[in-house]
């Protein structure tokens, strides 16, 4: 049985990486070498506050405070909490705090 | 909100109750500092704070809209105490850090695992940290945990109820000097700036 794989591609280094079912954004990113910005990996910084520019993702827990109803209807995200369902493209859109 | 609109009982004596417990609080601190001592007595007071649930009726706490979401019950100001009530919903978790800032904290409901850490690493390598579980407590009802400026741990709100707990800071959330995050799968330490410029702008 073949798991199931997604591929990422993060658009601020233009690399494309494969992610597990059930592994974040954040940890294929690491997995694959590429510097993300992230502090908490845990939802609750939002450091991680990214762009999703194409495909669907699901959410795993997080504080209210890490992200916005208008943010999540621009498209934001958290990569550390971005479980992907689909092939993805994500921009990280900070380096350091919000 | 209007000036008329009327403050529940609840509201009313919780403010009250509240007040108390921050003269208190005072008290313990102006007299021994954050010692190890008087953050255990502020950790007995606000347990017992805790356990009046007639002062903090579900109804008047708002839940998350995502999984965690922070009521600012007293925030006194400038680098003054602040007291919250944080609302976790189950699976809700946060990885080790360390707030720079001294805390208490008791269950009103609910149940939070907190497991504290030690850094095990030598520091020389920037970015990298390693860290190893010390300890571990249960805070729910009845029950409280205490943690120094630097204390390392993590939460994991557990079971299936939500978790409604008390927080006593030495600092208000956005007076934190910094928060320090650790990451044990990335071997990772990531430090974030305090947030007061952001405050004042």
């Amino acid at each position: 049985m073949s798991a199931v794989m997604y591929q990422v591609k993060i658009a601020n280094t233009g690399t494309t990486i494969s992610c597990r079912a059930g592994q974040t954004v954040l940890q294929a990113s690491m997995a694959a070498g590429i510097d993300y910005p992230f502090a908490c990996a845990s939802g609750n910084c939002g450091v991680c506050i990214s762009q999703l520019d194409a495909g669907k993702v699901s959410m795993l827990p997080r504080a209210d405070a890490t992200l916005s109803a208008e943010q999540i209807a621009s498209g934001k995200t958290l990569a550390c909490r971005a479980l992907p369902r689909s092939d993805v493209e994500v921009t990280w859109l900070g380096r350091g705090r919000r | 909100m209007p000036e008329d609109t009327p403050i529940s009982a609840s509201a009313a004596g919780r403010k009250k109750a509240c007040l108390a417990f921050l003269r208190q609080a005072h008290a313990v601190l102006d007299l021994e500092g954050s010692t190890p001592s008087a953050l255990h007595a502020l950790k007995l007071k606000l347990t017992r704070l805790a356990a009046r649930t007639e002062l903090f009726p579900k109804s008047d706490f708002a839940m998350p809209v995502a999984q965690a979401r922070l009521h600012t019950l007293i925030a006194e100001p400038n680098d003054g105490l602040a007291l919250h009530l944080l609302i976790g919903l189950p699976g809700k978790m946060s990885n080790p850090h360390a707030h720079s800032i001294w805390c208490v904290n008791a269950a009103i409901s609910g149940r939070e695992r907190n497991i504290m850490y030690r850094r095990t690493d030598d520091g020389s390598k920037p970015g990298y940290a390693t860290v190893t579980k010390i300890g571990e407590v249960m805070v729910e009802r009845g029950h409280g945990y205490a943690m120094g400026d630097h204390d390392i741990h993590s939460q994991e709100v557990v079971g299936k109820e939500p978790s409604y707990i008390l927080a006593l800071y030495g600092h208000a959330f956005d007076r934190f000097p910094s928060v320090v995050w650790y990451n044990t799968e990335f071997s990772s330490i990531r430090k974030l700036p305090s947030r007061r410029g952001l405050a004042a702008a």
